[in-house]
């Protein structure tokens, strides 16, 4: 399935490596791409697992992307199932709101309580870039995420596999232990493929189409990628399910 | 919306039932309001019930009372509101065209086949209902995943519904198994179509949850 396409990441720009994404990969260490960021629209709150880990993310009013373990430190709730409140985090269960710098702000039985600065949940490192966004577990990273492209990336769509993430990467021919990069699609132009560990079985790979100067991006384009990317997590959860 | 005035529309109801709540959520979308007779199925069984089996006699809600006739299970009743609906404002919900009615046609018959195994699932994780726990749960998310591969591509087209230019009664007939999905262990985040469909779904006029969906209002 690799056979029409080559890591494109020869092209990454001096400076930046395709690879640069997955530094650490063997200890968990190093960025990680969650979703697109066309799909954490404002004021809304996603879930995300990466290794195991249950995360939640949540976009403020403001556009900036927050990440953060998916548990509410009141009564373990998912966080993911809350709302955005005022420019916080509200957990559905009761309506306690944590702003972004994780600390409670609000608790709608006691309104008129000041919560103690204990009361907090933990951000992680986040980032948004090249259409995705990314958190960094393990040590604090030295640089932001890198996938060595250096042209905007339009978004395709995101693919749940039921394979494992290293399985993935090798198929679209990511170099070893690389979460994200630039792959050179013929007809289809360049491709920014990243890919999400989930857990020890599955992942998620996320597609966008690379916009080179001066070029636009068409519908049938893209839609040719997501038919590869289908087609492709079809084939690999065959081979998989069958090993 | 209430432009439509539909007398005496009667729903058989149970409020945890997955199918009564795509007939609530479609009489709210067009601004109907029904008189509602509540069927204790859990743990009552009063599905079951001579009396109630003399209105539907497979046992089988939600039942709405239309026009004078007893219309038996979702699918249908989905059907008949929609063609109701059509020519008084909201025509849009089942459209007339060929190729919109037959995308229409398609996706129904999706919602009362392989999605079913969604319904059942949720049955047996939920209230304990004899069933294969996972092969129904696996057959349930392959079911969603069929619909994520078609919207992903609607996007693309500038098409976010799952029929036509706007939304249907084939979104209706749809929607309820992804919002409820967690009930029977399936999460939402393999989905990211499908949940930039959920929130355009809950941003409809009229729009309302049941138990197992988180509704924004509370607070």
């Amino acid at each position: 399935m690799a056979e029409r396409m080559r890591p494109a990441h020869a092209r990454a720009p001096a400076g930046e490596t395709a690879d640069g994404a997955g530094h650490g990969a063997g200890h968990g260490n190093g960025w990680y791409p969650l979703m697109l960021s066309m799909d954490l629209e404002e004021g809304t709150v996603a879930g995300c697992t990466v290794l195991g880990r249950d995360l939640v993310v949540w976009r403020d009013a403001g556009g900036q992307a927050h990440v953060w373990d998916d548990r509410c430190p009141h009564r373990g709730m998912r966080f993911s199932l809350g709302i955005v409140r005022a420019g916080m985090l509200a957990c559905l269960y009761h309506g306690w709101r944590f702003g972004p710098d994780g600390r409670c702000a609000h608790i709608p039985a006691h309104p008129e309580l000041s919560p103690p600065p204990t009361l907090r949940a933990d951000p992680l490192t986040a980032a948004e870039r090249d259409g995705l966004v990314w958190v960094a577990l393990g040590d604090a990273p030295a640089h932001g995420p890198a996938t060595g492209v250096s042209a905007p990336c339009v978004p395709v769509r995101s693919l749940a596999v039921d394979a494992p993430a290293q399985e993935v990467a090798r198929a679209i021919g990511l170099p070893a232990g690389s979460r994200a990069g630039g792959l050179d699609r013929d007809i289809d132009g360049l491709v920014l493929a990243a890919v999400l560990p989930v857990d020890r079985a599955r992942s998620m790979l996320h597609l966008l189409v690379i916009r080179p100067a001066g070029v636009g991006t068409d519908r049938d384009r893209r839609r040719r990628v997501a038919v590869w990317g289908q087609d492709l997590r079809d084939r690999l959860e065959g081979a998989w399910a069958a090993a | 919306m209430t432009d439509l005035v539909l007398p005496d529309l009667v729903l058989h109801d149970d409020v945890l039932d997955e199918n009564c709540y795509r007939v609530r959520l479609f009489l709210s979308l067009l601004g109907h309001r029904a008189r509602t007779v509540a069927v204790n199925v859990v743990p009552g069984g009063a599905q079951d019930s001579p009396a109630f089996r003399a209105i539907s006699p497979a046992g089988i809600l939600p039942v709405l009372r239309i026009a004078g006739v007893d219309v038996c299970g979702a699918g249908a009743a989905l059907l008949v509101l929609a063609h109701e609906s059509g020519g008084h404002g909201s025509g849009t919900w089942l459209p007339r065209d060929p190729a919109g009615f037959a995308e229409v046609a398609h996706w129904l018959a999706f919602a009362g086949g392989p999605l079913t195994a969604a319904v059942r699932a949720r049955r047996v994780f939920l209230f304990g209902e004899p069933g294969d726990r996972d092969g129904l749960r696996r057959q349930g998310a392959a079911a969603l995943r069929i619909m994520e591969d078609h919207l992903a591509l609607r996007w693309l087209d500038g098409r976010p519904w799952f029929a036509g230019d706007g939304p249907t009664v084939a979104d209706v007939a749809l929607f309820p198994s992804f919002a409820l999905c967690r009930d029977w262990e399936v999460g939402h985040e393999a989905f990211p179509a499908l949940r930039r469909w959920m929130r355009r779904m809950r941003a409809r006029p009229g729009f309302v949850t049941m138990p197992g969906i988180p509704d924004p209002g509370l607070f």
